[in-house]
């Protein structure tokens, strides 16, 4: 194997195509978690939230033929989609009401909501289908591929735009790119966002000018846990047909480290949801090629730490170099 | 804490563990066909059978084993979870400790050949070394650098869950088995058994002078005060004087040693060997042990055993009845839930004290 071929499997339409295939359960939970993070709220449950949602999908799509015979298909995917992201939303209005209400530590309840869904999917899974593996047995719904229509005849553009089989890509990544875009939108140019990321940055601040911090975190929570859960759904109704238990496998965790990595921005937390998604494609590709794929998956959580480190070495930096300019006006006020 | 608040504590509890209990009974009772049978086994499996008919014996010794397998792994990680969290450290990188702590005694017991005993004292000494070394890292980080324990440490666990994926796929793996996994670990590397019939080794031994020295450091020495005041106030104790950076950086490394004695435990005495997979998330059951101990060592140790009977007979009712042993997890979930809420029980005194209000309001008419 040489280097050439590294590359040129590398910078290929359909090495791309996979990228956006795998970031997409990234992007999505990663935008739940720059809401409540921005909010002042960490949520460390994406990946319970995820893991609830995806199970929630196959389960009610498996099941829906059996309690309304007779609609057409996508009718059970929808509904499969639509009650996955309640429950992803209520799992988030859990948070915020222990945490708020009840004044538990947020963090603390994150994990306690991680190991109810990691322990109640389970549970759940086996008494609904007998199995404690996979709902294989259950035949659930798939969420639908858009294609675009036309480019497939032009050669490179067509893989780009509809994936290697040139069916269209999951319109669950469609919703995660626009998704960024509509964040972004409400957290720059919406008064809402803007009250939002002041209550995250300055509680008292935002609390002194009116604003309701107690409803801005509910609303913030609420909102996470429904990109969470989008992000589950892709996992068991768009990049496999089944759930399996577990099959988020640290998602959720590492769509928390992916909005740090972004410098807590839409745009950032994009860049960095890419990141992680192309180390993942290149260690499967790379896997092929006797590189081991572990080395190449061991990148993203080593960048995600020394960004942390540059971060931080900045912000010193840039404290210091307030501080002394604050000294040296004061000094020279006083002379 | 003075007495009477410590009993209170005590009872709050208490009490939230038997609603948990309670709340898995109406989940089991929704799904399965023999609610009772099944919560039985799982309240009453562990429980070592005593039989007097032909002189005095111990029928179902290996459930009585695997209460205590579970429990000492469930102590080391509770302990670890412990010190950092006294130090108001929110480390989640107990999982990384004790997966490089396993592959660590992996690569020493079949890497190495010594005698008995050393060769099982460099592996033990290696686990914990590692495990020191993998909790200093994110200590270091937040200590001096401010960067943030949790995101952190999380990644840390991912980073170790490749290298021991990469060591074990390419160098340890034994390519004849039919599973990814080492060959046995050799005699000399194995912790030897403590009661025969079980899988119960000198670890327990280990674990529980680990609760002895830890509960030491904590309530006797300079470290475990500095710990304390760190705890209860990063700024106060600066002003005392304490370097605190210190505190924090060690407070996570020595939790660290902890972490990579459970995962010790899972190869050199329950396994005897390595696998793909070794426990996924078993890191993270330290947090209910330490939450309900109060992170204090000597509770740490009452709380283990219980949650460690917990899982045992869950794997028990699993084999005896339809419901899956994972019920053990919402029940773990919910202890979470309610030990952390801590307005749960003053609101519960207030709605209770406004209900009677409102009732003498309306007697009196």
């Amino acid at each position: 194997m040489s280097f050439e071929v590294v590359l040129q499997s590398i910078f290929s339409a359909a090495f791309i195509a996979t990228v956006i295939r795998v970031s997409t359960p990234l992007i999505l939970p990663a935008m739940g978690g720059l809401i409540s993070e921005l909010s002042g709220a960490i949520n460390i449950a994406l990946e319970g939230v995820m893991l609830a949602a995806a199970f929630t999908g196959v389960v009610v799509s498996g099941f829906a033929p059996q309690w309304f015979p007779g609609a057409p298909e996508w009718v059970y995917a929808l509904a499969g989609g639509v009650v996955g992201v309640l429950v992803g939303m209520a799992m988030g209005w859990m948070i915020a009401f222990f945490h708020l209400e009840l004044k538990t530590d947020i963090i603390l309840t994150g994990l306690a909501m991680n190991i109810l869904a990691a322990g109640g999917t389970v549970f759940l899974m086996f008494s609904l289908t007998g199995d404690k593996g996979s709902t294989s047995t259950l035949d659930s719904a798939q969420l639908p591929a858009v294609q675009i229509p036309l480019v497939n005849n032009i050669p490179i553009l067509g893989t780009l735009l509809n994936g290697e089989n040139g069916a269209g890509y999951n319109i669950m990544s469609y919703i995660a790119f626009v998704l960024v875009a509509v964040i972004w939108v409400f957290l720059y140019r919406m008064s809402s966002g803007v009250h939002l990321r002041a209550t995250g940055e300055m509680p008292d601040a935002a609390q002194s000018v009116g604003i309701n911090i107690r409803r801005t975190r509910y609303w913030a929570l609420v909102a996470s846990g429904a990109c969470a859960a989008l992000g589950g759904l892709y996992l068991s109704m768009g990049y496999l047909s089944i759930f399996q238990a577990n099959m988020t496998a640290g998602r959720g965790f590492i769509a928390l480290a992916v909005v740090y990595l972004g410098n807590r921005n839409p745009i950032g937390t994009l860049i960095a949801a890419l990141i992680f998604g192309t180390a993942s494609a290149l260690g499967t590709r790379l896997g092929t090629m006797a590189i081991p794929p572990q080395l190449v998956e061991m990148i993203p959580p080593v960048v995600t730490i020394a960004a942390l480190v540059l971060y931080n070495i900045r912000r010193r930096a840039r404290l210091n170099a307030a501080a002394r300019r604050f000294q040296e006006q004061t000094e020279a006020a006083h002379a | 804490m003075t007495k009477n608040k410590a009993v209170i504590e005590a009872i709050r509890i208490v009490a939230v563990v038997v609603i948990a209990l309670m709340i898995g009974f109406v989940i089991t009772a929704m799904v399965s066909k023999e609610p009772v049978q099944a919560y039985t086994a799982l309240l009453t499996g562990p429980l070592p059978n005593l039989s007097f008919e032909n002189g005095f014996a111990i029928k179902n010794i290996n459930r009585f084993g695997n209460w205590m397998e579970e429990s000492t792994t469930l102590i080391l990680l509770g302990l670890a979870v412990a010190i950092v969290f006294k130090a108001r450290q929110f480390s989640l990188g107990a999982e990384g400790q004790m997966l490089l702590g396993a592959l660590a005694t992996a690569v020493i017991a079949l890497k190495l050949s010594i005698p008995f005993p050393w060769h099982m004292l460099l592996a033990l000494a290696a686990a914990m070394t590692i495990g020191f070394l993998w909790g200093l890292l994110p200590g270091l980080l937040k200590a001096y650098l401010a960067v943030d324990e949790i995101v952190s440490t999380l990644m840390f666990n991912v980073i170790a869950l490749q290298v021991f994926d990469l060591l074990l796929f390419n160098w340890l793996r034994d390519p004849t088995a039919g599973f990814v996994g080492t060959v046995p670990f050799p005699d000399s590397a194995v912790l030897p058994l403590a009661i025969s019939g079980t899988r119960v080794s000198w670890m327990i031994f280990i674990m529980l002078a680990a609760v002895v020295i830890v509960w030491f450091l904590m309530e006797r020495t300079p470290f475990g005060f500095e710990l304390k005041m760190l705890g209860a106030n990063r700024k106060f104790a600066e002003y005392g004087g304490i370097n605190t950076k210190r505190v924090i950086a060690l407070s996570m490394a020595v939790s660290g040693i902890l972490a990579g004695l459970a995962g010790a435990h899972l190869s050199m005495g329950l396994l005897k060997r390595l696998t793909i997979n070794l426990s996924p998330g078993l890191g993270f059951e330290g947090i209910v042990v330490a939450l309900l101990a109060r992170n204090d060592p000597r509770w740490v140790l009452i709380a283990g055993l219980f949650y460690g009977y917990l899982r045992t007979g869950a794997q028990i009712m699993e084999r005896s009845s339809d419901v899956t042993r994972e019920v053990v997890l919402i029940i773990q979930a919910i202890i979470i839930l309610l030990i952390t809420a801590e307005q749960l029980f003053p609101r519960f005194q207030e709605w209770w004290r406004a209900r009677r209000n409102n009732e003498v309001a309306i007697e009196r008419g």
